[in-house]
């Protein structure tokens, strides 16, 4: 057997020891948990029961289909905050790059609203745009904003001065030197901008729905925890827990194709 | 092929030893590239040109060394249109420089490949900004990819290649291009002598096959004798032009037959002297 091989079935290997570990490990977690609610070493009020939970999830998930439908209200919500958000984030980058004096101009005041924790816009936020989901969309747009326009800035001001010597040499228009220099150039730092903002979206999303909503997975976690059932506000951590990773593997899987030349 | 004839051949200096003593310049006539009477100032203290005159007649391969910070590189990215000229005058083809004016291609000290773009991209990226048609700098970007030799590479984004492949890549790219007049930055200053050989080769062939008027940036007297025509040594700041000579080398050459070629070592050790005894006056 060669070096290589005997290489790829000892990381092959490692890789079954390492997930049998993992589900061993859960396994004796989820156990020990089971048995210290049950036996109420710890009151289940605080910690919840696994397999209450496990029911919980079942039956929001595959019988009644209420977590589903909360988590579509939440993930349409955060769709809609980030793409708001980033738009308005690349698009003002851009101004303060083709309008310097705008940047100057602009600059402690987007400091300041920058620097404002922005949670707490959300009681206005409810009072401009109700209880829907617009006043969600609207604070996790608000946290989006700012990620996504300080990395578009960063970006662009990366753009390789040789490179723009050469389009310059070249006779390269200003519409030529942006679509084939400038942006792709600031694609990879607007990408990890963008990645950053995709879960400050959720971020603000599931905060508005905590503080006042109709619908949403926040909204659900703040009626459980206030109603006690507690196994039910773990299953909802349980699924947002996997939303976010979801949501960054998406991104990476993304970043991956759009930059395979990194 | 540089066995036969060689020895007839040999480098006539221009200017008598030592002193600045150059050719007079003709009036700027079309077809020529010319620089009559430059001077160059950055800030009040450092004069990077000095009078500098100088005709490039049409096909002709000149090559501008001289020690870092001499003014060399102003000189060429004033031929650019980099910069604007302060004092003096320098003709392209009968109007004055401009950059992105499509007779003039420039190629860069580093390769200056854009990551994003695989070989063939990058080679033909030049053509594509200048609005050449499409399906023919494309078969031109794949035909010169061959000649540089990098055949079977033109799929590869920049970080599978090596430094010299890269500048290949870009050597391709500045070939891309219908200009007649090619400016080169020190295009090689940053390889290994192995591989600087080896691009000093591919950029002859390609040369060769074409003709075009090259200005060729360097530090290396060696490069410069072996790539040109014409040899102009420029002093150390405010630079001046000290000599101007002719390399009457046969073509084609082959930069590694020369290297063992005592003609060429003959060469190197007079324009060499010239050199010393510029500097030092």
């Amino acid at each position: 057997m060669t070096d290589a091989a005997e290489n790829r079935n000892f990381a092959l290997y490692e890789t079954l020891v390492i997930n049998a570990a993992r589900l061993v490990f859960l396994a004796v977690f989820f156990a020990a948990w089971e048995y210290i609610a049950r036996n109420r070493i710890v009151n289940p009020l605080f910690i919840g029961i696994p397999t209450e939970i496990a029911k919980f999830l079942w039956i929001g998930l595959f019988v009644e289909f209420s977590l589903i439908k909360d988590l579509y209200w939440t993930l349409g919500s955060t769709f809609l905050a980030f793409v708001i958000g980033s738009v308005a984030g690349i698009i003002t980058g851009l101004m303060f790059i083709t309008w310097p004096w705008f940047e100057r101009f602009s600059d402690p005041l987007f400091s300041a609203l920058n620097a404002l924790p922005r949670i707490a816009l959300a009681p206005l936020f409810l009072l401009w745009f109700g209880l829907g989901i617009w006043s969600k969309v609207a604070l996790g747009a608000s946290l989006t904003y700012f990620i996504v326009l300080s990395s578009a800035v960063a970006g662009i001001r990366s753009t390789n001065a040789d490179h723009l010597t050469l389009s310059r040499t070249l006779g390269a228009s200003k519409g030529q030197i942006f679509a084939k220099v400038t942006l792709p150039s600031a694609v990879p730092t607007i990408f990890s901008g963008l990645r950053l903002g995709l879960i400050y979206a959720l971020l603000g999303v599931i905060g508005g729905e905590i503080i006042a909503a109709q619908h949403g997975l926040g909204q659900l976690l703040s009626f459980l925890a206030g109603s006690f059932q507690i196994s039910g506000v773990f299953a909802v951590l349980f699924i947002l827990a996997i939303l976010g990773t979801g949501l960054i593997a998406l991104m990476n899987s993304l970043e991956k194709w759009l930059l395979r030349w990194q | 092929m540089s066995g036969q004839g060689q020895l007839a051949a040999g480098a006539t200096v221009k200017p008598e030893a030592g002193g600045y003593a150059q050719a007079p310049v003709a009036a700027p006539e079309i077809g020529n590239v010319s620089i009559r009477d430059l001077n160059h100032r950055f800030g009040s203290s450092v004069h990077a040109a000095a009078d500098v005159n100088l005709n490039f007649a049409p096909g002709e391969f000149v090559s501008i060394v001289g020690p870092s910070g001499c003014g060399k590189t102003t000189v060429l990215n004033l031929l650019a249109g980099l910069m604007p000229v302060q004092e003096g005058t320098i003709s392209i083809f009968g109007s004055p420089p401009k950059a992105g004016r499509h007779d003039v291609a420039y190629m860069l000290a580093r390769d200056c490949l854009f990551p994003w773009l695989t070989a063939a991209q990058n080679a033909e990226f030049g053509a594509r900004i200048r609005h050449a048609d499409r399906q023919k700098s494309q078969e031109r970007a794949r035909h010169l990819l061959e000649a540089v030799g990098l055949k079977g590479f033109e799929d590869n984004y920049p970080k599978a290649l090596s430094h010299g492949m890269r500048q290949r890549v870009a050597l391709a790219r500045t070939f891309c291009l219908d200009s007649p007049l090619l400016l080169m930055d020190e295009p090689f200053g940053a390889l290994d002598a192995q591989t600087k050989m080896q691009l000093e080769d591919v950029l002859l062939s390609l040369w060769m096959k074409e003709r075009r008027t090259v200005v060729f940036i360097t530090h290396d007297l060696a490069e410069a004798i072996t790539l040109s025509d014409r040899v102009v040594v420029m002093s150390a700041r405010p630079g001046r032009i000290i000599a101007d000579i002719r390399i009457e080398l046969p073509r084609p050459r082959s930069v590694t037959d020369l290297q063992k070629d005592p003609e060429y070592h003959k060469i190197y050790a007079k324009v060499w002297e010239k050199l010393e005894v510029g500097l030092q006056s």
